[in-house]
């Protein structure tokens, strides 16, 4: 709670003294130099302090890990090995990639000519379409579930399977059609109207001139889907949770834990290689990450 | 509706439009052919997302449960009405509301002050800023389950063995979900959205301008005054564009209602009811009224409360 209110206070003070803080450090100066340095590594610790926990019990012997030691001791890599190599675990991997990567493209593919046209054209009813996508993105996934799961399970017959989950990608994701739109409309018109006067269908301007200036949104929105898809939990146990072959990493790991409760050390290995994959992608890809939200939602 | 078509290009391409207009036929014939290509996706993918919806309207008005298969039918209202007197279904929109305010809110707060501190330069604080993002990065079930046993967990988790390392081996050793449930959950999700508050508003904080401050600075402004009349102005957009993601994905949560209290103890949100209604109940009729009714309060809420997801509109005037 302190964290809150000193930074408030102390918020004007910060680049303005920065550059001189090193010439004259009065007592004062120097206080708040280490409150700051105390606040800033107990904020951090904090949000910190139960990663460390999984990664240490990960490591722990089955006995160990019962106990409130927090060191291992010995060090038990082995236990990762053992995961890896738990039946079903490698399939769920592939599966959780397969649902992942092709769940990201397919969204990109299908969500960014909706948004070039929901940004770039005028037409009639442009706003109430505009106004559909976002309530779509409001709503919880939950809310239509049942004419969809009714669809996959009785018409199709492919519950059990990955498609459920990978098809409906291909159909357009409002999230990402409202970051990228929102992230067109920062664009200069300029281009776009040039090309026109020049001839330039709209296919070929949004591949030619719009697509090479977007990247860093489309990054963003790549990412976050990558990370929807990777974590999405409620899609893969309704649709998969009949066939183990088809189960992703967040459903398998939910029954890793059911059948392993006694083995909390080899959950925890468990739940080290699930979050290994996004933790790698998202420190290659921070900033445009956090360059493509906040350029796509706030404007100027 | 109109505002759309006619505003925005009134300022710029007024000229150009009166030029076009001996060829107007044409030029119209031209522009739709230019389009051709990309409009059948738009069309497409509103008629993929809304169908489900409307099917989820028509499915609420029947009588529908896979457990009594033959008495299939019309049910009119009757779904609704069960949905509004059911005990259950009111509590889990209370539950939904407050988990949701109670997420956003404290996350926000936290967000806020973490990033007025990372955005002051010291010696390690990129460690410190990468290492605060990790939970957000943790998949929501990884970090359900975490919470669950290696936190809360009376006998070996990490909160009462902290307590016994501090207050030796008479600390009380409390049962924390069953104690505090929903605060339990708020707890865990706000450890896990905190970290995407302070990235977008530090995001927000590194675009300020400076030498605005310094000269407010010069002109005798303590650090209070700026942080409230210039920062906080500053940053309003960044708070309610993190704070309008961060409000869609909460009340969408169903990893760790799921995960921590099973929806038991009165922590069922609506995503959890309506799973119940469909997946344990099979009650197919009364799970998409719920969903209707879903639909029509985040309507109700986005129309009032959500003003600036429609101030997006007013400002595409360009």
């Amino acid at each position: 709670m302190t964290t809150m209110t000193s930074p408030a206070r102390t918020a004007g003070a910060t680049r303005a003294a920065d550059p001189n803080r090193k010439q004259h450090r009065s007592p004062k100066a120097a206080l708040e130099w280490i409150a700051l340095h105390a606040f800033a590594v107990a904020a951090a610790l904090l949000f910190v302090l139960p990663f460390v926990f999984v990664g240490l019990t990960a490591l722990m012997s089955d006995s160990q890990s019962l106990t409130p030691d927090l060191w291992p001791t010995p060090f038990v890599w082995h236990n990762l090995v053992q995961v890896w190599h738990t039946p079903g675990f490698p399939t769920w991997w592939r599966n959780t990639l397969i649902y992942a990567v092709l769940g990201t493209t397919l969204t990109l593919l299908s969500s960014i000519p909706v948004a070039y046209a929901l940004a770039c054209f005028r037409f009639r009813g442009r706003t109430v379409a505009m106004m559909m996508v976002i309530a779509t993105m409001m709503l919880p996934p939950q809310v239509a579930i049942v004419p969809l799961y009714l669809v996959w399970a009785q018409d199709f017959h492919l519950t059990g399977t990955l498609w459920p989950l990978i098809i409906p990608m291909a159909f357009g994701d409002a999230f990402s059609i409202f970051l990228l739109r929102q992230f067109m409309l920062t664009l200069p018109r300029e281009y776009l109207e040039a090309a026109k006067v020049d001839g330039c269908s709209d296919l070929r301007a949004l591949t030619k001139i719009v697509l090479p200036l977007m990247k860093p949104a489309i990054a963003a929105v790549g990412l976050f889907q990558f990370f929807y898809c990777w974590n999405d939990y409620f899609g893969p146990q309704i649709y998969t949770s009949e066939n183990p072959a088809a189960w992703t990493l967040s459903y398998g790991l939910q029954t890793f834990k059911s059948a392993h409760h006694t083995n909390w050390n080899l959950t925890m290995a468990a739940t080290l290689l699930v979050m290994a994959p996004v933790i790698i992608v998202f420190f290659f890809a921070q900033r445009a990450f956090v360059d493509g939200v906040t350029l796509t939602g706030v404007k100027g | 509706m109109s505002t759309a078509t006619t505003n925005p290009p009134a300022g710029s391409s007024a000229p150009k439009a009166a030029n076009q207009k001996p060829s107007t036929q044409l030029a119209r014939a031209g522009k739709w052919a230019r389009r051709a290509p990309l409009l059948p996706a738009l069309i497409f993918v509103i008629l993929m997302t809304q169908l489900p919806f409307l099917a989820t309207l028509v499915i609420s008005f029947m009588n529908w449960n896979a457990y009594y298969p033959d008495e299939r039918g019309f049910a009119g209202f009757d779904n609704f009405k069960r949905v509004f007197t059911d005990v259950n279904a009111r509590q889990a929109v209370v539950v939904t509301i407050l988990l949701t305010l109670a997420v956003v809110i404290i996350s926000l707060l936290l967000g806020l002050g973490i990033a007025l501190l990372l955005d002051r330069k010291f010696r390690g604080r990129g460690i410190v800023r990468t290492l605060m993002i990790t939970p957000f990065l943790i998949v929501p079930i990884a970090a359900a389950l975490l919470w669950k046993h290696a936190l809360y967990n009376p006998e070996y988790g990490l909160f009462n063995g902290a307590l016994k390392f501090v207050f030796g081996d008479n600390a009380p050793q409390p049962d924390w979900i069953s104690n505090n449930p929903l605060w339990a959950i708020i707890a865990a999700l706000v450890w896990q959205w905190t970290p995407f508050m302070m990235l977008i508003l530090l995001a927000g904080l590194q675009g300020r301008p400076l030498d605005v401050v310094e000269a407010a600075r010069i002109d005798g402004a303590n650090g209070w005054q700026i942080f409230k009349s210039m920062t906080l102005p500053h940053l309003r957009q960044y708070i309610e564009l993190s704070g309008l993601l961060g409000a869609i994905y909460v009340v969408q949560n169903f990893d760790h209602v799921f995960t921590i209290t099973s929806g038991g103890l009165g922590t069922a949100n609506l995503p959890y009811y309506i799973y119940q209604t469909f997946y344990t109940a099979q009650d197919y009729g009364r799970a998409s009224a719920a969903g209707v009714v879903v639909v029509v309060g985040t309507i109700i809420i986005a129309t009032f409360a959500l003003r600036s997801v429609f101030s997006l509109f007013k400002e595409e005037s360009r």
